[in-house]
């Protein structure tokens, strides 16, 4: 069903006509965002170019019932701006200007389409930085990080974008204008700020942000370390953090991803070792060196059989390099992968990629690991091949492996989101109470359900009547919806 | 579950007060009852924000104590909501772990689901944030007796809507708080804290020169002319550390007291926060956040200012001042940007707890309409804005 004329005229008149785009050639350009495997063609993408045009255009949203998906740079991993069919998507790449940078209270105000990493440029002249380094920094935008509360290699130590936005300009899904937390960590009330944070844009568009600077640190040390078994790397992590140690970030590779990061990037990584930590601290010089020294002796405890310390800016920029390629690398070992994004307690690693690594042989899928250890974060890699028909086990086993996160007292997922992915794995994980209050929030911004609909919470529809979704839908079956 | 019978010589609508010792009981509570419910923990913040209205129940949470588990290894702790925060520290302090929040009233007996629900925090905020930056995951149980879980035991979790936040500043108006989980921090091997008498118009120069340095104080504080620097680190690296900080405010050497973290004189500076924080007597106790530049002359501009705490990095400051300020103060706040509540009253005296009403007051109206329809939770907690 095409949408009402007379709603893509209303749009006509609160944006220019050209910044409508309603050819589907346009509009597919949209159809998916970063989990390419989901796509929906939207009826329009609108282009607004400033925040009042994006609550204007809302405003038509909420007068017409028409459903809209904000999108920034369309990098989420989760399907969170995943178009909906007879809906629109709001794009906010056009605003991306960095309003303000005030090095006296060590905070930017920005627009929601400036990258991660243009923040942290438009600081640097003042010594001063954007914590969360999400992967995807140099072309994920802000407004997504907002929406997905992104975290990066870096968040052990620093936390989450929620720990990093002080306040955000909201259009809200009336296209009403609010503004959600304040200049400081006191807030008027309950937290709306944190709740619309990692709301996965179910909650409203954000139209202006301002974010928490940091100081650069005086000092980053940064180690690379082979060991003979993940699970005495995993020991390493444990006796660090039993040292009172908080490093900046702990990283973790298993054989295959470090055999796929360096046939990708030749970062200097061993090939052939069962598992490689990247281990950095940063701080004020005395505390980091005395520290670094500290973790240089458990990595020698526990059998580490290289320690590689950079010894220069390139040389540390070399060791994230082989990290930060590892996911885009797994394209040279194997045509197509999944990855996963759940969460362990981080006592308990060794024994889920034992389990991982279990699943994926009784699968015949191979899985390559690469992840945050020091959080928990797992990213699995699931290698497979379409052309080879392997596609449905795949997607099984990344599906058991998210769930099995669950079963060890973890999360389904650490930074990506649940958006389309994995809606319909929450109930794995809250109960039909826990689900039905969230729902509850969400009806509190958006009483008419049109604001990225379909996403976190389950629906019967895409999920059918039992959890669990990784059986083919009826409808999906009768192509009503799609999913490739 | 034991149900304190009001006194039979007490006025009529004295409430029932019911002290549930576990989540069922708890539940019970709420289902059983049907009128307006006030929630009280230690009672170490009962007075702050808007006075609670006529209620028929006290749900207090004190027996609803005690840890559920807790992960050394993960630095995660859940924990009953009733339990004394100080409890809680001590019961960790083996593993070498505590939970990053220094408010003063911890020291009172607070609760942790008290502290949560009132927003509170310590000048340590300037690194750790306040308790909502620390809780990972809550069980609610909600006036029409919904029990609901969020968050979970890993510190890293976008899984489903982040209601732990909603809590954070609710006042008790949302749902009770049954249980936390909170994130951990390594306890520090090593404090030391700085410390330097200057006025306040003064102060954020010297504040600028500490936070624009590599130095990572985790807090900084302006308390009655005094300005306290406060840094963490281990025993072999803090001493060089702490020179260096004190190069950094460079001024005369005589203002100086260089303090380690058992000595006498560090405690007495933080101490004067700590009764800044609580009050001085016969006023009332306003709580501000502003940008931190404008904290110090905002501050200036109150009526009748008799005790100041001001963290010049975290823009959180407690003021003291005359009752009959209090209204125009709010308006000060909020003309800066600011926002204000009043934390306590002189007994009888009739203060506005709150400034201007924010402009996301409907989506706060809203939130409150789905949790708690009836309105039985809190009632006048945040008169007049909901």
């Amino acid at each position: 069903m095409a949408l009402d004329p007379a709603v893509r005229s209303a749009f006509e008149q609160v944006l220019e006509p050209r910044d409508v785009i309603s050819d589907p050639v346009g509009c597919r350009a949209y159809e998916c965002d970063g989990l390419t495997g989901y796509r929906v063609t939207p009826e329009l993408v609108l282009l607004p170019r400033d925040a009042a045009q994006v609550a204007a255009a809302v405003a038509v949203c909420a007068e017409h019932r028409v459903p809209f998906v904000a999108r920034g740079a369309g990098t989420g991993l989760s399907g969170g701006a995943l178009p909906v069919a007879e809906g629109v998507v709001i794009s906010l790449a056009r605003l991306k200007r960095v309003l303000e940078v005030d090095p006296v209270n060590r905070r930017a105000v920005v627009e929601p389409g400036v990258t991660n990493l243009e923040i942290t440029a438009a600081a640097s002249p003042h010594g001063l930085y954007y914590a969360p380094d999400p992967s995807s920094q140099q072309v994920c935008t802000i407004g997504g990080n907002v929406a997905e509360n992104s975290g990066g290699a870096h968040c052990l130590k620093y936390g989450f974008t929620t720990n990093h936005v002080y306040s955000a300009e909201v259009v809200l899904p009336d296209g009403s204008v609010v503004t959600l937390g304040t200049d400081t960590g006191e807030q008027a009330g309950p937290d709306l700020r944190g709740v619309f944070l990692g709301s996965e844009g179910t909650l409203g568009i954000t139209t202006k942000i301002t974010v928490k600077l940091l100081r650069t640190p005086e000092t980053v040390r940064t180690l690379l370390a082979d060991f003979p078994s993940v699970r005495a790397a995993g020991d390493v992590v444990s006796d660090i953090v039993s040292a009172g140690i908080v490093p900046a970030a702990v990283e973790m590779m298993d054989t295959l991803a470090i055999e796929a990061a360096e046939e990708a990037v030749h970062a200097g990584y061993t090939v052939g070792v069962p598992a490689a930590l990247v281990v950095e601290l940063d701080g004020p010089v005395e505390e980091c060196d005395s520290q670094f020294e500290q973790v240089k002796a458990i990595c020698e405890k526990h059998g580490c059989t290289r320690l590689h310390i950079a010894g220069s800016p390139e040389e540390r920029a070399a060791i994230w390099r082989g990290r930060k390629a590892a996911f885009a690398a797994v394209g040279r070992i194997s045509p197509d992968y999944f990855v996963q994004d759940g969460v362990v307690p981080r006592t308990r690693l060794a024994e889920v990629l034992d389990r991982i690594a279990e699943l994926g042989r009784d699968a015949g899928i191979r899985v390559a690991n690469v992840f945050h250890a020091g959080d928990g974060n797992l990213h699995p890699l699931v290698l497979y091949s379409a052309a080879l028909g392997e596609t449905e086990r795949a997607e099984k086993l990344s599906g058991e492996i998210a769930e099995l996160c669950v079963e060890f007292g973890g999360s389904l997922s650490g930074e990506h989101g649940i958006g389309t992915d994995k809606a319909c794995s929450m109930p794995k994980m809250f109960t039909e109470d826990d689900l039905a209050v969230m729902q509850r929030v969400r009806d509190a911004f958006d009483g008419h359900n049109i604001c990225n609909p379909g996403k976190v919470l389950p629906t019967p529809r895409l999920c059918g009547e039992r959890p669990g979704k990784y059986e083919p839908h009826p409808l999906e079956e009768s192509g009503v919806i799609e999913r490739l | 579950m034991s149900e304190l019978a009001s006194s039979p010589d007490s006025a009529v609508s004295t409430p029932t007060k019911m002290r549930p010792g576990d989540l069922d009981e708890l539940r019970a509570a709420i289902l059983d009852t049907s009128g307006p419910v006030g929630i009280s923990g230690a009672g170490t913040a009962a007075d702050w924000a808007g006075p609670l209205g006529a209620v028929e129940t006290v749900l207090d949470t004190t027996a609803l104590t005690g840890v559920i588990t807790h992960n050394p290894g993960d630095m995660t702790v859940s924990v009953r909501a009733g339990t004394p925060l100080r409890a809680l520290v001590e019961e960790l302090s083996s593993h070498g772990q505590h939970v990053s929040l220094d408010a003063a009233r911890i020291a009172d007996g607070a609760t942790v689901g008290g502290l949560l629900a009132t927003g509170d925090a310590g000048p340590s905020a300037l690194v750790y944030g306040t308790l909502r930056d620390l809780v990972i995951g809550t069980t609610l149980v909600l006036a029409d007796g919904t029990i609901a879980h969020n968050g979970g035991h890993v510190i890293k979790n976008v899984a489903g809507f982040d209601l732990a936040k909603l809590m954070h500043g609710s006042y008790g108006t949302l749902a009770v708080v049954a249980e936390v989980v909170l994130r951990l921090h390594p306890v520090p091997k090593a404090t030391a804290t700085l410390a330097l008498d200057c006025p306040l118009d003064e102060a954020p120069d010297h504040a600028a020169r500490v936070l624009g340095g590599p130095f990572e104080p985790v807090a900084l504080e302006w308390v009655d002319g005094t300005l306290l620097v406060r840094i963490e680190g281990t025993e072999a690296a803090l001493d060089a550390r702490a020179a260096r900080v004190a190069e950094a405010l460079d001024t005369d050497e005589r203002h100086f007291r260089r303090t380690g973290s058992d000595d006498g004189a560090a405690r007495q500076g933080w101490g004067a926060h700590d009764a800044a924080v609580r009050g001085a007597p016969g006023s009332a106790v306003l709580r501000i956040g502003a940008l931190p530049s404008r904290l110090p002359a905002l501050i200036g501009s109150l009526p009748g200012v008799t005790a100041v705490t001001a963290g010049l990095g975290t823009g959180v400051a407690t003021v003291s001042l005359d009752p009959a300020g209090v209204a125009e103060a709010h308006a000060l706040v909020h003309a800066a940007g600011g926002t204000s509540v009043v934390r306590s009253r002189p007994a009888g005296s009739d203060v506005p707890a709150w400034g201007p009403p924010p402009s996301a007051v409907a989506v706060l109206r809203s939130v409150k309409n789905v949790f708690d329809p009836q309105g039985r939770f809190g009632p006048g907690r945040f008169d007049p804005w909901m």
